[in-house]
């Protein structure tokens, strides 16, 4: 995935103040995470939810105020 | 307007066939990941922006673009040898079988890599990594999904710290890529980096977050002086990250690399030193491995 430009953390921050930069690394480490997890594979798995993907969508809406 | 089908490249041209890289004008936008709901992409109506992304990727692919480092497709043993097809097909109407990107939140383009291969197959493209430009209106952040392997078709044994893997002819899924009409610089390179790797036989991952295992990537503290081998040849890690530094925090450290005063091209190749992301180039390991892979499947018959 196309790394994140050097503004990318702040600007997300700054709107959404109650995040922190830890969350947002953990975001992008979580985002990078599952472009590594076989998609075909992920659908066989479907009946046992991935938390880490969970804890993306969480996230993600806390980050972006989307999921 | 009929399908206009553009052969940039025509590749070894004695094969049936050769390896193929695909550049397609994406038809139909999920509008996010799995809702089942598609929309046209509004790059159908916009062929000279969709021809400007396709020279692009081309350009970067084989090292052309203004103070380009990384030339591994530029060597006259791999790069004449692969084809390059674009597709623009405006008369496609927005259903499942017709979006290769997916929207993902909060701005990220995700190809639907099951549908690529059917999808080219109506123009009678087979394809090892294929590129769906997008001009989605709210993501445009590019990703890519790495190659499924046809372990039925033979490759050429090779291994990674002992460990047996093998570079595989052919693809039964092909690597591939949403690309964001806007995307410049290095970000086409990067993500041929991630799509013409494997998911069983060689992932190459990202590096600019603390990552799981990957070909490019390992984990743990003290970092080691050697990263490891590949066909028992002995590759240096990365001792410092090039000038980014690895963060405190980090497991995660890398291969050397072969221009240590800028990032890996799968690093974050946006901080590169004087804001030239063109001066990036792929790992010492990661740039033998493509090698070696592309040598393969050039080589098929």
């Amino acid at each position: 995935m196309e790394p994140p430009k050097p503004t990318k953390q702040a600007d997300v921050l700054r709107n959404a103040p109650t995040a922190t930069p830890e969350e947002y690394e953990e975001y992008e480490r979580l985002l990078a995470k599952h472009f590594t997890k076989d998609p075909s594979q992920a659908r066989r798995a479907a009946a046992s939810p991935d938390p880490e993907e969970a804890r993306l969508k969480e996230l993600t809406k806390k980050l972006f105020g989307t999921s | 307007m009929p399908p206009i089908i553009t052969v940039m490249q025509a590749g070894d041209t004695s094969k049936p066939n050769p390896y193929t890289i695909a550049i397609i004008a994406n038809p139909a936008l999920e509008t996010s990941s799995g809702s089942g709901t598609f929309v046209p992409d509004p790059i159908l109506g916009d062929l000279p922006g969709f021809d400007a992304a396709a020279q692009y990727v081309f350009d970067v692919l084989f090292g052309r673009l203004p103070a380009q480092a990384e030339q591994l497709l530029a060597d006259p043993l791999l790069g004449p040898r692969i084809r390059v097809v674009k597709v623009f097909d405006s008369g496609l109407p927005p259903t499942d079988p017709n979006a290769l990107v997916s929207q993902f939140a909060p701005n990220i383009a995700e190809p639907r890599r099951d549908q690529f291969k059917s999808f080219l197959a109506v123009y009678n493209i087979t394809a090892d990594v294929a590129y769906a430009v997008t001009a989605s209106p709210t993501h445009d952040r590019a990703s890519a999904w790495f190659t499924t392997e046809d372990t039925s078709r033979g490759g050429t044994p090779f291994d990674v710290d002992g460990v047996a893997f093998t570079h595989w002819r052919f693809c039964a899924i092909p690597g591939t890529v949403a690309l964001p009409v806007t995307s410049h610089s290095m970000t086409a390179l990067h993500e041929f980096g991630h799509a013409a790797s494997s998911f069983s036989d060689g992932m190459v991952i990202d590096q600019y977050v603390d990552n799981t295992v990957g070909l490019n990537n390992k984990r743990g503290r003290p970092i080691p002086a050697a990263f490891g081998t590949l066909d028992a040849v002995t590759f240096n890690a990365d001792p410092t990250r090039d000038g980014l530094g690895y963060p405190p925090s980090w497991q995660s450290y890398h291969p050397d690399l072969i221009d240590p005063a800028v990032p890996s091209l799968m690093d974050n190749y946006w901080l590169a030193p004087g804001g030239v992301p063109e001066q990036c180039r792929f790992d010492r390991l990661t740039r033998q491995y493509f090698f070696d892979r592309l040598t393969v499947k050039l080589s098929r018959p």
